[in-house]
This record gives C-alpha cells, structure tokens and sequence, in this order.
C-alpha cells in the first residue's frame, strides 16, 4: 500500500464499531432538530402567515394593536398561534421518538411511523450506492442525510435524516466496509478506516458556468428569441414579446439548475467505489461501489463541439429515472469535461478497456464516424433512413464492453460493461426490413442511458445478438464478487488501486496536482468544514 | 410459417398453443362490437334528428365503417401474428419473438432473471392456457410468453426459476 499520493488522513472517519448494534435492541434515533429541519417550510409558512395579520393588524390599528377594539380577540389569535406551534412541535417530537435505526453484521434496519409503523430492513450487500446529502439549512446545523440505495429503481430503501455530518460518514464507512465484506477484529473494531480515497479531478467554477451558458439551453433561447423576433416583425405587434417573460424564467431556471448541481464538482476513487461530491447550496457526496454502474452515457450538445467538451450520465440501479433534476445531478457522473477528463473518468469505471487502443476506440466513440476504430455503422444503402446520421450510428465490441454510438448533432457514446448486459432485443419494422436493416437494444436498469444500436446490418445484428448473449454470460463468471473486498489474499493492492487510466502519458498527475498542493486536502475533511462552518 | 429475416438460423422455436388464436378471436371480437358501438353513436343521434345538420351524414357514416375496417384488418393480422409468437429454450438463455409487421426478437440471461410470473385470466383459464412473464433488473425487458398450455407454463416456470437460481448473478 503507497502512501505518498494519498489523501492525508488528517481527520480520519474510521468504521465505527459503537455504531454496530451487538444486540437485538440496541437502537439509535436520528438527531433530535433533524424534523424540524426537514419541516422548517411548514414553520416558515406558519409563521408568515401569522406574522401578517398581526402586521396587518398593527396597520390598520394606527401602528398600535387596539387593544380596546379586539382587546379579546387578540389573546385568542396568540392562544391558537401557540397552539398550532405545540401541536407541530409534539408532532415533530414523536416522529423523532418514533424513528430508530440500527446496523448490524449483515442488515441496517429503520423503524418509523407513530400511528402506521414501518419496518423496513436492508442487506448491506445489496447496497447500490451510498449518499451523504446536506440541503442548505442542513449544512447550517451540520447535519446530514444518509440515503442507502438498493436496486428497486424507486425510492431510496433507507433514509437518515438527519445526523451530523461526522456519524453520517461513519456510519457510511461502517456500511461500506460491511458491504464489502472487510472482516472487522472483534477485539479492535476501530482498525479499520474508511478506505482511502484520491482525488481523480476537480471542476473549476469557470468551466461549469461557461458549460452551462453553451448548453442546449442557450439553444433554447437563441430559438426562442428568434421566432418571437420573426413573428412580432411580421405581424407588426408587441404582443407576442411577451412570452420573453416565461422564456426567460425557463432559460434561467436551467441556468440555474446546471450551475447550482455542476458547482464544486470534484470526483475521486477508492476501493469502495467511486465518489463524487457536488452542490452550491445543497451539498451531496454520492459513493457508487464497483461493479454498480449499469451503463455509462457520454454526451456532447452541439455548443459544447467548440470547447470539446462531453458529459456522463450513468444508469445505477438504485437512482432510478425520475425527470426531476435532482434525479438527473445524481445520474450525473461528470457535468462537463475535455475528452481527456471524460477518458478519465470512464477508465475508473470500466478500469479494463478491453482494447489495445482505448484512446483511438473511444474518441471515434465520442467524435468519430464511419468505421474508424473498428466501429460498424449503418449500411450505405439504409442511409436515407436517417439522412445525417448514418454515418455515426455503429457499435463498437472491445472485450469488456460494448459502446454505442448515435446522434448527428447531439453526440452520443453508450458504454455498456458486457457482464452488466440485462437481455438483449432486435427490432425490426418493415421499413427496416425494405433496408435490411435493424435495431438492437440493451435492456439496462432504469435511468438516463437507454442504449440502442439503430441502423445496423441486420445479419451483423444478428450476428451481435448471438456473440453478445455469450460474451455476457462469459463476463458474468468472471465478473467481481458482490462483495468486492472479500477475496483476503488480494486485499494488499486491492486496499488503494491506482487511478486507472487508458493511457500511460495521460495527465493524471496533472489533474490530482492543484488539489495536493492546496491547503485543504480533499476528502472528508473539506465537506466536514462545509458542513460546520 | 414463413421464415423471417430476423429469424435466427438453426433454431427450434415452440410456437404457442393455437388455442391462444380462439382466445385472441374472442377478444378481438369483444373490443371490436365495442368499438363500432361506440362510433355509432354520433349516426345514431343524427339518424334519430337528436343532432341536426351537424356534422355532415359521410361523416357520421365513415366514423363506424372506418373503424370496423380497421378491425377486421387487425383481425385477418390476428392469425399470423399468433402464430408469429415463438419462444427458444437454449442453454445460458431464453429467445422470444413477437411481430409481424414489427419483428421483435428478445434474449434473457437465465441468470438475469428476477422472477417469473405466471398469469390466467378467466378467457384464458376456459381454455386452459396462461402466460408467463419473466423480470430482469431492467424495466425494458418486457418478455411475457401468452397463450402457453398450462402445465407448459407450469414446467417453463420451474425450469427457468432452477436455471435461474443455477446462474445467478445479481445485477
């Protein structure tokens, strides 16, 4: 095990073994103030509300309430003002009371509900991925919300909220080194520490802001404007100027919603997975294990062509598809990167190319058409199908996944691992047919890459259906246990891996620089100073 | 049965029980009376003067025999399409395939599957016939295999919920 590139451990957040229930009934509650910070919309509401009468009141009444007027209506205002104010507080309270949750070798249990009670119980090694969420009025506290993910694609299976920020990533690193199968000493449970991390890459403030004002959104309004500038000129009327108004509030509001998710992104690797944190209000600290990402998506919309850059999104079965943009930030795995970034990024989720070449294979994935680096793309004779695109719709087979290229002007490369392959459909319509050609479909967990090879050959496809059906189920048995730390004896190097990377000269170093030489080593430590400050 | 492009070569396909057609045939038959009941209403209030005028009387005409030439055309598709349905047993996984005119062939890994259903409603349970549904991790997979005799479906559930359980491999 190296130390010399690893983040110092200056703060180091150990797997605690207090945290691990020894017994049946030893349980712990969330902090007490957690309702009130998830209820405090409700308290503000309330408070509004009442402080405008009483304003109301106090200018109607000349400034001064009159006392001689409403003299007995006043009290009973307070009366029913405290009331309501009690009534939610002993609400809060029981919820609080009423909330318990425990981990122990093999489950983390949450009981909740006062009136209907819930039990709910997790394996640990089921975990998908972990988040350490902080919204605003968290962080003010430093408290945070711990959500445990399984593969039901709905809602998260266990959710704390809240601890402080410190128990949260406890508990996280109890859960993950539990998930992982580590085997904790009895006798010195505090030996083992959460499993080192390295930063891989850090997204500057600059990039995200600019990434977003290129985005398709700028589209949007370049079009938008456009027509309502053709339309008020020919019609020779204000009238439709105004729908400036609503466009603006959307342009904004994606604006708004790229820079506040892309902000401060920054990700790193470890043995338990990959880590990405991001957030300019709320903050979130997203853990994905190995062997969870489903299907890797990379993306590049037609402004992004002049600064090169490309955006990942991947599908985990935990994260499930939801159009909110909450959702869509947490299937984010890099906003906006060089190719070189987005490489990089992908080398620590496929670790194995699969290829000699994975540079020369990937950016004909990313940029490239026709059949540069071994891609198949649609037949000429089908070309009038898709008119533009037949020249970038292909696939491509390396030995450990399978990539997918389609779109002309929204770029598009689907990297689906073959041991993550869920089953495989052909389709064909009679206009395909007229072609002989054909689509091919990977079914993938829920989320925002549904890859689909459109336009290929149909005996390539067929041939493709065939190889990959057995190519899955060769990658399946030499796929990663479940429990990607039980083999003991590789333990040692599987403790900090190396940055994978596709290419010897590529700049990691370059990348993990600026954050070694930085004050504050990044990790735990920084989130733990956003948190309490 | 016609051989069909997509159609992989050297393969059994067990196609399903022709009594699945009956049962298609009556439901066709059902949504079809139903359908041209509910597009007659507009001739019938413009038969019975209710409406007046409006809309014009090709309108109100072409409205039921539109949809009842519609229906027979699904229903002269029906036969072949039933027939089009076929499933593949092979060692690591299950084919499926659908369509006619939309020609779908779907693989699922055994060790994929999540769980298998087996469904009856009353028309099918009449004639002695289920259809099984298998679930993978993803929502896509929509592999479902109508109009198997029962103890076929039965034996299929068994056989694919041990080999299921002989590869598994979680997501």
């Amino acid at each position: 095990m190296t130390t010399q590139d690893q983040t110092p451990p200056e703060n180091p957040v150990a797997p605690d073994g207090s945290l691990l229930a020894t017994s049946e009934d030893q349980w712990s509650r969330v902090h007490v103030i957690s309702p009130l910070v998830r209820g405090w919309i409700a308290l503000v509401a309330i408070a509004f509300f009442a402080g405008q009468d009483l304003f109301e009141g106090l200018l109607s009444g000349d400034g001064m309430p009159n006392f001689s007027d409403s003299g007995a209506r006043l009290p009973w205002a307070i009366a029913i003002l405290a009331g309501i104010v009690v009534l939610v507080a002993v609400g809060f309270l029981l919820s609080w009371y009423f909330t318990r949750y425990q981990v122990t070798e093999q489950h983390v249990r949450v009981n909740s509900g006062v009136l209907f009670r819930q039990n709910r119980q997790a394996r640990l090694d089921r975990v998908q991925a972990i988040d350490v969420v902080q919204p605003f009025l968290a962080r003010v506290f430093g408290l945070a919300e711990l959500k445990f993910e399984v593969a039901d694609a709905g809602e998260s299976a266990v959710k704390l909220a809240f601890l402080k920020l410190s128990d949260a990533q406890r508990l996280r690193a109890t859960i993950l080194a539990r998930a992982a199968g580590v085997s904790i000493d009895p006798d010195h449970p505090d030996d083992i520490q959460e499993a080192p991390e390295r930063e891989v890459l850090a997204l500057k403030p600059g990039r995200v802001i600019a990434a977003a004002l290129l985005s398709g959104t700028t589209l949007v309004l370049i079009i938008g404007v456009a027509v309502i500038l053709i339309f008020s000129v020919t019609l020779d009327e204000a009238a439709p100027l105004a729908v400036i108004i609503p466009l603006g509030l959307g342009v904004a509001g994606g604006y708004w919603g790229s820079i506040k998710n892309g902000f401060n992104f920054r990700a790193a690797i470890s043995p338990d997975g990959i880590r990405v944190r991001y957030g300019l209000l709320d903050t979130r600290t997203q853990t994905v294990p190995p062997g969870r990402i489903q299907a890797v998506g990379i993306s590049q919309s037609p402004l992004w062509r002049i600064k090169g850059w490309y955006r990942m999104t991947v599908n985990v079965a935990g994260y499930g598809v939801s159009a909110s943009g909450d959702a869509q930030a947490r299937a984010t795995l890099l906003p906006v990167g060089t190719q070189a970034e987005a490489l990089q990024i992908l080398a620590l989720v496929l670790p194995d190319p699969g290829t000699g070449e994975p540079f020369e294979v990937f950016s004909a994935g990313m940029a490239g058409r026709d059949s540069r680096a071994g891609f198949v793309s649609t037949p000429r004779r089908a070309r009038w199908i898709g008119p533009l695109e037949w020249r970038r719709n292909g696939f491509a087979v390396t030995d450990t996944a399978l990539l997918i290229r389609s779109g002309y002007f929204w770029r598009n490369l689907a990297v689906v691992p073959h041991e993550r392959t869920q089953s495989l459909a052909l389709h064909q319509g009679p206009v395909y047919r007229r072609f002989r050609v054909a689509d091919l479909l990977l079914h993938t967990t829920p989320g925002p890459v549904s890859p689909r090879i459109q336009q290929v050959d149909e005996e390539t496809a067929w041939q493709l259906f065939n190889e990959q059906g057995v190519r899955a189920a060769e990658a399946r048995r030499r796929s990663l246990p479940e429990q990607w730390m039980k083999p003991v004896e590789g333990a040692e190097e599987a403790l900090m891996p190396q940055v994978p990377s596709y290419d010897a000269s590529a700049p990691v170093k370059d990348l993990t620089e600026p954050a070694e030489a930085g004050p504050a080593p990044a990790g735990e430590d920084e989130s733990a100073h956003n948190g309490q400050r | 049965m016609r051989k069909e492009p997509i159609d992989p070569a050297g393969l059994d396909w067990t196609r399903v029980s022709p009594k699945y057609l009956t049962v298609r045939l009556l439901g066709w038959a059902v949504g079809t009376i139903i359908n041209v009941a509910i597009f007659s209403i507009p001739l019938v209030l413009r038969l019975t003067d209710v409406w007046s005028g409006f809309p014009p009387m090709w309108v109100v005409w072409a409205l039921p025999i539109g949809t009842l030439i519609l229906s027979i055309w699904r229903g002269i598709l029906l036969p072949r399409q039933v027939r089009a349905i076929g499933y593949a047993e092979r060692n690591e996984d299950l084919l499926i395939r659908t369509g006619v005119f939309y020609q779908r062939t779907m693989v699922v890994p055994y060790g994929r599957m999540q769980y298998v259903d087996v469904a009856v409603g009353p028309i099918e349970r009449a004639f002695g016939l289920c259809t099984l549904k298998m679930h993978t991790a993803s929502p896509g997979t929509n592999a479902s295999i109508p109009g198997l005799p029962a103890d076929e479906g039965a034996r299929l559930r068994e056989q694919l919920s041990a080999r299921g359980e002989a590869k598994l491999a979680g997501l």
